[in-house]
Order: structure tokens, then C-alpha cells, then sequence
């Protein structure tokens, strides 16, 4: 991580993140890190042939009624989470965000959506057999309330900004910070983080090792785009230190709180009466951990002090050591450099 | 809250454990829960139980009983691992009551009800079954009541979810872990007498003591109605015909169902373009084959266990190379891509040395030179270049160029082993007739065995746990090392004639060989217990000194058997026969010359029962079960989490935090200090010099050291090692720099190239104040070279630092 002392740079500041434009040049490279974004994410390249699915078709009919109710929601959710990301991208994030190295790093960021959205209906193929099923599945959004309120945030935070041609004025810019943090500490880093959570909980049950693989790739994606969205939050901020005062902070408070509520009537859905180290009242304390961890990222004061009730998912941050016998490796880099050399250091 | 059915279970449990404490009627679900796991605590003083209960109180579902409790206050315990290695005990200790009462609700109440059921369920073979029936009461005396409480979380785990027989309806298992363990034993007796229940009780003591384990396909299937029990397959290329490669595809899928790794060359299918004669068409080359293969191999899965898996060997010759290095990257044709075959080169001196000089390289398809498969050394040398000059070569490219596809193929996929054709056949002492070769070696890269079209090359394999073998005062117990050694081969020696032979090849070459392999495991806890730097000196002594000294006891042993049992059938074509003992091809002063003055002159009496008797196996799930670090491998992270089947469980170095413990070091902040370093210990506040030293991980130990190692213990390993290299940001420069090295000192192979993922996950859940400065995004001046160069070369060490 480099900074370098502002005064040698005041020139630049001329041109800001959020102007208004499309910005064409990379050299001189304004924001390195987010073009350092775009080549780690390239190396973290999956493909969704490569999730292996057959253990899961075995253990589907293992399930218990509850668990299968769990998981159907789950899945539903995934079918379309991605899909509403992506459009926002295109929509708000790609034109707004005026560097060219950034938006290589969004363009990148809409082919992993696009992979997650694979994988997901690859998912949804391989579980439900039946097409009406599958039909009902992706008809979630409309027909399932948990998921539809769910979407509805989303889509409120949408709406927002969506009639901006470009942001004028200091409200304007603004409105956009809110949607970005909408999409990254709400949506992905909460929303998503929530649903990972019954994932690895299936897992640590021995059961669903195929979906698990798939998630343990989005879920390292999803840490990538929230990053970036993070860094492009902090940029601004540096930037423009007017345009975060006390009242923004309230509303990002207010929405984090939003976005716990909405997800927790999901997992009261998903939980029902309670299984086995799954129940509403520990996604509660989980979801507000999670949700205390975005407003600190924020700088902004915690909101509820919780705990992670969860040891499967303390487990997510650490080093794999996966036996080949019984999966792959989903740690390779796919970018290397160099040149053959024979007193290379090693 | 339901309480299961006390009457049947606690009359069921052996009486090794105190009856199970019961929920007394009027007891409130927690204090009968905090009651269990406090007596299960008893001996581990940093365990809180009621941590532990509370846990598992608050994730308990309306309908909890009593067994689901205790599964939840096994988890809660698991989950504080990364606290204290302690609660991986009591997690044991919960798991393994637990697992008794499974099997004795199937009428598993001891070894020999175990083995009936079995036997009645279709699962025990006949022989094992009527050997325990006469010798019930004998073998029922040998199992060691104390001994599950030896296990740690995750062997138990591993064992409970993959190893112990499970009823073919009800999948409850019919077995306890030390049943499990008699019955493998039991399983390899020869004669039925009272002699055999001693012999058998003397492998079961080695592996109740998680002093030496045999290899996984041999824990599965001992004893039962196909007992499989070898664990490499090794197959010569098919020929240049189409019959030839499709009865190769049912051969691998009879040997990988049964629980077997396979290797396979490719290198006799002619290459892409090549005329094919009958059709007068043009050959896709290999391909299509070996798509069909990966197809063929996902489809077998072994018992349901885990999934066949088999590694292709190419050698680097071959025109298809540079398709055959494409075969597992995630871009590109589906059609030409598989993504469940291991792959590795197979690669003759003569490429590395043009590497080296920096010169053209030949490609050529095998149907022009077809000799090139079966010669080595200078022979190959001749044939190549004889091949080069009369024009037979397809194309030629520089070989620094293929080279570097080669490393970046590693670093990409891991895969695209370098295995060294020319090393592997010189000091093997299966190829001193000519027209003898090793074509391949096996899917984990420590078996060297010749092959041929009719000789499929089998090995059984078990491994010997190193730190269980230091004596009361600190030092390697060699005498009962000596003893350990003899054991196991008596016993691997019986495998060949007791196991089952999926194919007739394979049968017909185990009989005349008889190889074997024994291993190791656990080096690196021999390491830290004496407080070797795995680079060090003394380290590096050490482990040579323990290699020597086991192919001494082995060979020994393997002469012993001779002399009762007969010298192998092939004995006559071996280097052995001529007096040529392995480390005669290398340069080195042993460290018990008389002992081998003495086993040489014996074998020149007795000869050997045993063509090949060590390999370095990669050990990963029976170490797990033993507890220890695999094979001869460093310690990958001082902490991290093992993805199984079973489940993901978190594991830290116990070494380590006792070392902290006793310096009043191990706390939340160092705890959190190992997390956010990914497992280094490099980064804990106040650690003293001495710690840091000794606890570096595998990407933080230079890998000259590890190559270095495994060159030394080479004169001593008759077959290989899997030896697995570790580089956490990989560039073609130090890959190329490394591997020419590792070729240089000597290595016949090497296994994997571990690296690190370009990015981290970010933390689910880490303590919430997460500190307010965060790193800004700030635009630099484009002039300012050091900075770019830092963020560019290094993305790992900027994103640690975010």
C-alpha cells in the first residue's frame, strides 16, 4: 500500500473519481490499486465445469424436510441475487465511476457475476430435476415473500440513482455513495455473507461439499468486489471530505440496519423452528457481527457489538489444505511471469 | 427432550469408558449436558466445559435430545481448537462415545460381535471371519481399552466418516475405531493358529499406538470380501491401437474401483496429424483419449469413498506436449480439457541438459521412433539423436521455450509434475535386464516400477509414524524403530499374497515382484520436538540417518523372509541378484557400515523376498488420522483449516502454542496475530527468535532446504518420494531455477507445486473493531517507480498489509 504526500499530486485532484465522463487515459495511471484490483481478480479465474455436483445429488435425498425447505429458499435466493448485482453495475456503478482502470476492474467484476449466475442455475439444473421446479424457483422474486422483501431493498436503493445521468451536484453524489454502499455492505457483504453462512453450515453437516466449492470461489469474489468498493468509498471520501457528514453516516447506519431486518425475516423463513446449529436467533447475533464489520470498515461507530455465534464460518479466513484424493485445489494463480533463469532465488 | 433408549446402550459400551451420564429425569437439559462434558474433560485443565455447554445449548433446535446435544457440544469443542489444542480431545472423546454407541446399537459389543455382523452382512470375507470365530476370546483380550483416547479430533473424525465398515442398509457403522483396527490386522494373518493371534496382535499394537498405520485402500479393505489393499497401480502406455487404448480404459476403471491410484503413460499414441494406415486418415493424437479417460475415471468412484483419480505421464519427446500441457487449464475447449486427470512429464536427461544449454529440442510422434519409450541413459541419448539426425523429427522448438510452458503450466494448475526418466531407471532395481524401464511413475510420484504391456506394477504401502518412535530421553528410539520396520514389512510382504487383483496384469506382476513400500510420516514432529530448523544441519543429518536406518532394518527383514518363504520369482533379473545394492549408485558414507557389510553377505545368501521395499507416500489422511504432519512434508501453517469430506475442521500447531504457553505468550492477540498472518507465526507480538525460527511454515522455509533433504535421504529410498514444493508467488524464473536444481542433486521426482490464492477471502466475522484509518486509494505520480514495483510484484504482501 502506497501513499504519496498530497501536495505533489494537488494537480490531479483537479479530476475526481465522480465527475462526470468517460475518462480514457492509463497513463499517467491515476488509481494504481484499482488496476491491481483488475490483475488479482484475473488471477483468481474458475470456471463453473469445474465444481464437481455429483456428491450433492447423493445427499440431496439425505436431506430432512426441514433442511430441504432451507436449501430450496437458499438456492432461490442465489438464482436471481447475482442477476440484480450485475444490473446495478451496468447501470449505476460502470457510469459513474469516471477511471478507465476502475472500470477494468468492473468489467472484470461483471464476468464473475456472470460466472456466479452460472453456476447458480448450474445448481439449480442439477438439483431440481423437475422443470416446474426450476420454473418456481426463479419465479422466487415474485412469489416468495421472504425473497421478494429481500429484493425490494435492493431494488428501493435501485431506483435511487437510476434516473441520474450523472452527478451534478454534492446530493447527487451522495445518493450514488449510498447506493455503492447498498450494493457492497448490504447486498454482497451482507446478504451474500448470510446465505454463505447456511452453505458452510450444511457443509460442517458433511453434506452439499459441491455447492460449498462453488460458494468457497464466490465467496472469494464477493470479498473482491466489496473491497474494491470500499477502496472506491475511501477515494471519495479523500477526494470530496464535504460530502460525508453526520447525515450520511446515519443513513448508511439506518440501511445496515435495514438490511439485517430484511435478512433476517429470510432466515426466519429459511430456520423455521430451529435445526440443528442453524436458528433464527443465531443469524441474528451472526448478521449484526457481519453488519458491526462493514460500519467499522466505514468508519463508522458499531451499531450492535455482537459476536459470531458461527465456528464454521471463523473458519473461512484460513489456509485450505485440501487432499487431492477428494477435491480440487481452488487456490492456483492462473498469472505468472518471468523468463527461464537458473540462480533465481527459491 | 427425548432420552434415547439407556437399557440397550449402556450394557452395549465396552467398559474401556465410564457409562455414559445420563440426563436424570428432572434434570434440566443443561446441567445434564454440563455434567457430560465436564467428565469428559477430565485431564485436559485448559478446557471450560461450561464454554463448551453454553455453546451448545445456543444452537440446540426445539427437538434437541440428548444426542443431538452432544454432537452440538462436540462441534462447540472443535470450533475452540484454534484456542486450545486441549478441546480437540474432549471433541474426540465426545465423537468417540459416540461412535461406540452406533455400533453397538448394529451389535458391535466387541471385536468378535463386530466381525460377526460383518460377516453376516456380506462385508467380512470368509477366512478373517472364521480366524476370529476360533480366536474370539484371544482377540477380544488384545483390544486396548485406552486406546481411542490416543486420537485427536480430526483422525477420529476422518475415521468415523470414512473408514469403519458401515451396514449395507441401516449405514450405521459395525464398527469402533479399535475393532477397525484389529479387524485390518486380523485381516493379514496367515496359519489361523495361536501364533498367527500373536502376530496379529503385534500390528494391531503398532497401529492402536498410532505408531504405524498401512496405507488407506489397505484400512478399507483388509479383512472384508474384496480385499484390495494396494494403493498404486502403475500402467504401461497403451500401444499405438485402438483395442489396446480402449482395454486400458476397463482396466484402470477395475483397478479404480477397488480403491486404487492409477499411473499411466501415454507415450507410445502417436501424436496429432500422424497417419493412421487403415483409414488412411489423420490421428487427433492423445487428446481425445485421454478425455475419454478423464471421463472414465470420474465415473468410478471407489466404494463410494472417494472419487478414482489417476495421473497420465507424457514424456517430453512426445509432439502432443504442448496440448498435453493445456489439458487442465480452466480457459480454452471444453473438448480438449481435463479437469480430473493428474498430469506429469516424464522427463529423459537429455531435455533438461539442452535446457540448460540453451538449445533446439525435437518433437517427435512415437510411431516414428517408437524405441524412444523403452531406452534410457546413454541408450536413449543415441536413439534421440540418431532419430534427430536421420530427420524423424515432427518439429523442433527451443527447449527453454517448452521449459517455460512446462513452469507456467505448474504454477497455473499445480500440476505437470517433473518426474526424471533417466534418474528413476538408473538406480531401480527392477531394470538390469535391458528392455526393462520404469515408464511412469504412480499418481503421488513415490513409486518407480517397470511395466509392460502384460506387467501391470502394483504396490502396497504403509508408513511408519516418526515422532511416536523418540525414546524417554528425547532422542530417536532406533531400536524400536528397527522393530517398528519389521513389522510393517512382514505384514506389507502379506499383502501381496492375500490381496485381491482387479486385473490379471496386475496380479501377474505383483507375484513375480513383490514390491513394496514403506514410508514415512510425522518428520516434522520429530523436528520440533527436538528443535530442529527444518533447514538446518542437524535436521537434515537426522533425517538421512532415519532413512538409512530404515531401509536397513527393511532390507533385512525382506532377506529374513527370503529365507523362509523364498526369494521373489524375479529375484534372478534384479541388480540385487548381481550384488548391486541401491545406494551403490550414489556417493555416500553410511552410518552403520557393518550392518551393511553384514545385510549385504546375507543377501547374497538368502536374497530378497522383496524387489522394492520404501516409498515416501504423501500420507494425508492416514498422518491425519496418527495426528502428525504428513510424510517428510514441513508444516504448511501453524494453523488451518482441513477440508474432508467430513467436513471442515481448523487445526493449530500444538507445538507452538505449548512453546507460546510456557513463554506466557499464547493469548488473544497472538491468536489473532497467527490469523490475520494466514497461518505465519513470524508475525506474533514479542516472539522470541528461537520460535520464530523453528516455526516457519513451508512458504517461509527456503525450498533448496526441502530439495536438499530429499536429495540426501535418496541413496536410502529405493523407489521415491512425493515430494511437494512450495512457492507462495510463483514466476517462471524462480520455478525454472528450482527444478533445474532439484534435477542436478539428483531427485527422481517431485509432486505438486503448492502456491497461494491470488487473494484471501475477506474475514466473515473478525472481532468487530476493525481500526478506523483505512488505507486510501490515492492517486500517486506515475514516476514513482519503487511503489509501482512493490504493488506489482507483490500483490500478496500489499494485500496483507491492507
Amino acid at each position: 500500500m502506497t501513499t504519496t504526500p498530497a501536495t505533489e499530486n494537488l494537480q490531479t485532484f483537479e479530476k475526481r473519481l465522480l465527475d462526470p465522463g468517460f475518462e480514457l487515459t492509463l497513463r499517467p495511471m491515476r488509481y494504481p490499486d484499482f488496476y491491481e484490483h483488475y490483475r488479482n481478480a484475473i488471477k483468481n479465474t474458475w470456471t463453473v465445469e469445474e465444481v464437481d455436483l455429483v456428491s450433492d445429488v447423493a445427499d440431496l435425498p439425505k436431506l430432512s424436510p426441514d433442511e430441504r425447505h432451507l436449501l430450496g429458499r437458499l438456492v432461490a435466493f442465489f438464482a436471481t441475487g447475482d442477476s440484480i448485482v450485475s444490473n446495478n453495475l451496468v447501470l449505476t456503478l460502470y457510469k459513474h465511476i469516471n477511471s478507465p482502470e476502475a472500470r477494468l476492474y468492473l468489467s472484470r467484476q461483471l464476468f464473475e457475476e456472470a460466472v456466479h449466475v452460472q453456476f447458480y442455475l448450474t445448481l439449480l439444473d442439477t438439483y431440481l430435476p423437475d422443470p416446474e421446479d426450476r420454473n418456481a424457483a426463479f419465479a422466487a422474486v415474485e412469489n416468495i415473500p421472504s425473497i421478494r422483501e429481500k429484493a425490494q431493498f435492493c431494488f428501493r436503493w435501485m431506483d435511487q440513482v437510476e434516473k441520474l445521468d450523472s452527478l451534478q451536484t454534492k446530493a447527487d453524489r451522495r445518493r450514488f455513495l449510498l447506493n455503492l454502499i447498498c450494493f457492497a455492505a448490504c447486498i454482497e457483504g451482507l446478504f451474500f455473507y448470510g446465505a454463505f453462512a447456511y452453505v458452510y453450515w450444511f457443509r460442517s453437516r458433511g453434506l452439499l461439499h459441491g455447492l460449498a466449492t462453488g460458494t468457497n470461489w464466490v465467496f472469494r469474489d464477493e470479498s473482491m468486489h466489496m473491497d474494491f468498493a470500499f477502496q472506491v468509498v475511501d477515494t471519495v471520501r479523500a477526494e470530496e471530505p464535504d460530502l460525508w457528514d453526520e447525515e450520511l453516516g446515519e443513513q448508511v447506519t439506518a440501511m445496515l440496519e435495514e438490511a439485517v431486518e430484511a435478512e433476517l425475516q429470510f432466515a426466519r423463513d429459511l430456520c423455521g423452528e430451529g435445526l440443528p446449529g442453524m436458528n433464527t436467533d443465531s443469524m441474528r447475533e451472526y448478521l449484526q457481527c457481519v453488519a458491526d464489520q462493514r460500519l467499522a470498515r466505514l468508519g463508522l461507530p458499531v451499531r450492535y457489538g455482537s459476536e459470531n455465534p458461527f465456528g464454521f464460518m471463523e473458519l473461512q479466513g484460513v489456509q485450505e489444505l485440501t487432499n487431492f484424493f477428494e477435491r480440487r485445489v481452488s487456490a492456483y494463480q492462473v498469472a505468472v511471469e518471468g523468463s527461464v533463469s537458473f540462480d533465481d532465488d527459491f | 427432550m427425548t432420552v434415547i433408549d439407556t437399557a440397550v446402550i449402556d450394557t452395549a459400551v465396552p467398559t474401556q469408558q465410564t457409562a455414559v451420564p445420563r440426563p436424570a429425569s428432572g434434570d434440566g437439559p443443561g446441567a445434564a449436558l454440563l455434567r457430560t462434558v465436564t467428565e469428559r474433560s477430565a485431564g485436559l485443565p485448559e478446557v471450560d466445559p461450561g464454554r463448551v455447554a453454553a455453546a451448545a445449548l445456543r444452537g440446540r433446535s426445539a427437538a434437541a435430545d440428548y444426542a443431538e446435544l452432544r454432537g452440538l457440544a462436540m462441534e462447540a469443542a472443535a470450533a475452540l481448537i484454534a484456542e486450545d489444542p486441549q478441546y480437540s480431545r474432549l471433541a474426540a472423546r465426545l465423537l468417540a462415545e459416540e461412535v461406540r454407541e452406533e455400533a453397538a446399537g448394529q451389535g458391535a459389543i466387541c471385536f468378535a460381535a463386530s466381525i460377526a455382523v460383518g460377516h453376516r452382512e456380506g462385508l467380512v470375507g470368509d477366512a478373517t471371519a472364521a480366524f476370529v470365530a476360533e480366536h474370539a476370546d484371544a482377540l477380544d483380550a488384545v483390544v486396548d481399552p485406552a486406546a481411542d483416547d490416543r486420537f485427536e479430533y480430526f483422525g477420529l473424525r476422518t475415521l468415523y466418516s470414512r473408514y469403519l465398515l458401515r451396514h449395507p442398509i441401516t449405514r450405521q457403522v459395525i464398527e469402533t475405531p479399535q475393532h477397525f483396527m484389529l479387524r485390518v490386522a486380523s485381516g493379514l494373518q496367515v496359519g489361523g493358529d495361536t501364533a498367527s493371534v500373536a502376530e496379529v496382535a503385534s500390528l494391531y499394537a503398532l497401529m492402536s499406538r498410532l505408531e504405524y498405520l498401512p496405507s488407506s485402500p489397505t484400512l478399507f479393505n483388509s479383512g472384508t470380501r474384496h480385499p484390495q489393499m494396494s494403493s498404486c497401480y502403475l500402467l504401461d502406455s497403451p500401444l499405438d491401437e485402438l483395442d489396446s487404448i480402449y482395454s486400458r480404459y476397463a482396466q484402470i476403471a477395475r483397478l479404480s474401483k477397488h480403491a486404487g491410484g492409477i499411473g499411466l503413460s501415454y507415450s507410445r499414441i502417436r501424436s496429432r496429424g500422424s497417419l493412421i494406415r487403415g483409414t488412411n486418415g489423420q490421428s487427433n493424437g492423445i487428446v481425445p483419449f485421454l478425455r475419454t479417460l478423464d471421463s472414465s475415471v470420474a465415473a468410478v468412484n471407489q466404494g463410494g469413498r472417494r472419487k478414482g483419480a489417476a495421473c497420465v505421464y507424457l514424456e517430453t519427446w512426445h509432439a502432443d506436449i504442448e496440448e498435453f500441457l493445456e489439458l487442465r487449464d480452466n480457459t480454452g475447449e471444453e473438448a480438449r480439457r481435463t479437469h480430473n486427470l493428474n498430469l506429469a512429464h516424464w522427463i529423459p536427461d537429455e531435455f533438461m541438459r539442452r535446457v540448460d544449454a540453451d538449445t533446439q529440442w525435437s518433437l517427435f510422434s512415437p510411431g516414428d521412433v517408437p524405441e524412444l519409450v523403452d531406452l534410457w541413459g546413454a541408450e536413449f541419448d543415441a536413439a534421440y539423436a540418431k532419430a534427430e539426425a536421420a530427420g524423424l523429427a515432427i518439429r523442433t522448438v527451443p527447449a527453454r521455450t517448452l521449459y517455460a510452458r512446462m513452469m507456467r503450466t505448474l504454477a497455473q494448475t499445480g500440476n505437470g509434475w517433473m518426474t526424471f526418466k533417466d534418474a528413476s531407471n538408473r538406480a531401480a532395481n527392477q531394470t538390469a535386464l535391458p528392455g526393462r524401464t520404469v515408464h511412469s511413475s504412480n499418481l503421488c510420484t513415490e513409486i518407480l516400477e517397470v511395466t509392460d504391456d502384460s506387467e501391470t506394477a502394483v504396490c502396497n504401502l504403509g508408513s511408519v509414524n516418526l515422532g511416536a518412535h523418540l525414546g524417554a530421553d528425547g532422542e530417536m528410539d532406533w531400536e524400536r524403530l528397527d522393530a517398528t520396520v519389521r513389522t510393517a514389512v512382514m505384514f506389507l510382504d502379506r499383502v501381496v499374497d492375500i490381496n485381491f487383483y482387479p486385473t490379471p496384469e496386475a496380479g501377474a506382476s505383483n507375484a513375480r515382484w513383490r514390491p513394496v513400500g514403506l514410508g514415512v510420516m510425522g518428520l516434522q514432529d520429530v523436528f520440533f520436538k527436538l528443535r530442529l530448523d527444518f533447514d538446518s544441519a542437524e535436521a537434515r543429518a537426522l533425517s538421512t540417518r532415519i532413512s538409512e536406518r530404515i531401509m536397513l532394518a527393511a532390507y533385512e527383514t525382506s532377506a529374513d523372509l527370503a529365507e523362509r518363504l523364498g526369494r521373489h520369482v524375479a529375484y534372478g533379473e534384479t541388480r540385487a541378484a548381481r550384488g548391486q545394492l541401491h545406494i551403490d549408485h550414489f556417493q555416500v558414507e553410511p552410518t552403520w557400515p557393518e550392518r551393511w557389510d553384514a545385510l549385504r553377505t546375507r543377501i547374497a545368501e538368502t536374497g530378497l523376498r522383496n524387489s522394492l521395499l520404501l516409498a515416501i507416500a504423501p500420507t494425508a489422511t492416514i498422518a491425519s488420522i496418527a495426528g502428525v504432519y504428513e510424510c517428510i512434508e514441513p508444516q504448511v501453517s501453524n494453523l488451518f483449516k482441513r477440508e474432508t469430506l467430513s467436513g471442515e475442521f481448523l487445526q493449530v500447531n500444538p507445538y507452538l502454542v505449548a512453546d507460546l504457553k510456557a513463554r506466557g505468550l499464547w493469548n488473544a492477540e497472538t491468536r489473532e496475530s497467527l490469523r490475520a498472518a494466514n497461518g505465519s507465526a513470524l508475525e506474533i507480538p514479542g516472539l522470541p527468535a528461537d520460535l520464530a525460527s523453528l516455526y516457519r511454515t513451508a512458504w517461509e522455509l527456503p525450498q533448496r532446504a526441502l530439495i536438499d533433504l530429499a536429495a540426501a535421504r535418496m541413496p536410502y529410498l529405493d523407489q521415491s518420494q512425493s515430494l511437494n514444493l512450495f512457492l507462495a508467488s510463483p514466476t517462471i524464473g524462480k520455478l525454472s531455477s528450482m527444478y533445474a536444481y532439484a534435477w542436478k542433486v539428483g531427485l527422481k521426482t517431485t509432486y505438486y507445486l503448492r502456491s497461494r490464492p491470488a487473494t484471501r477471502i475477506a474475514r466473515a466475522a473478525a472481532a468487530p473493531a476493525i481500526p478506523v484509518a483505512t488505507p486510501v486509494s490515492t492517486p500517486v505520480a506515475v514516476e514513482d517507480e519503487s511503489v509501482i514495483a512493490c504493488s506489482l510484484e507483490n500483490p500478496e504482501s500489499c494485500e496483507a498489509c491492507q
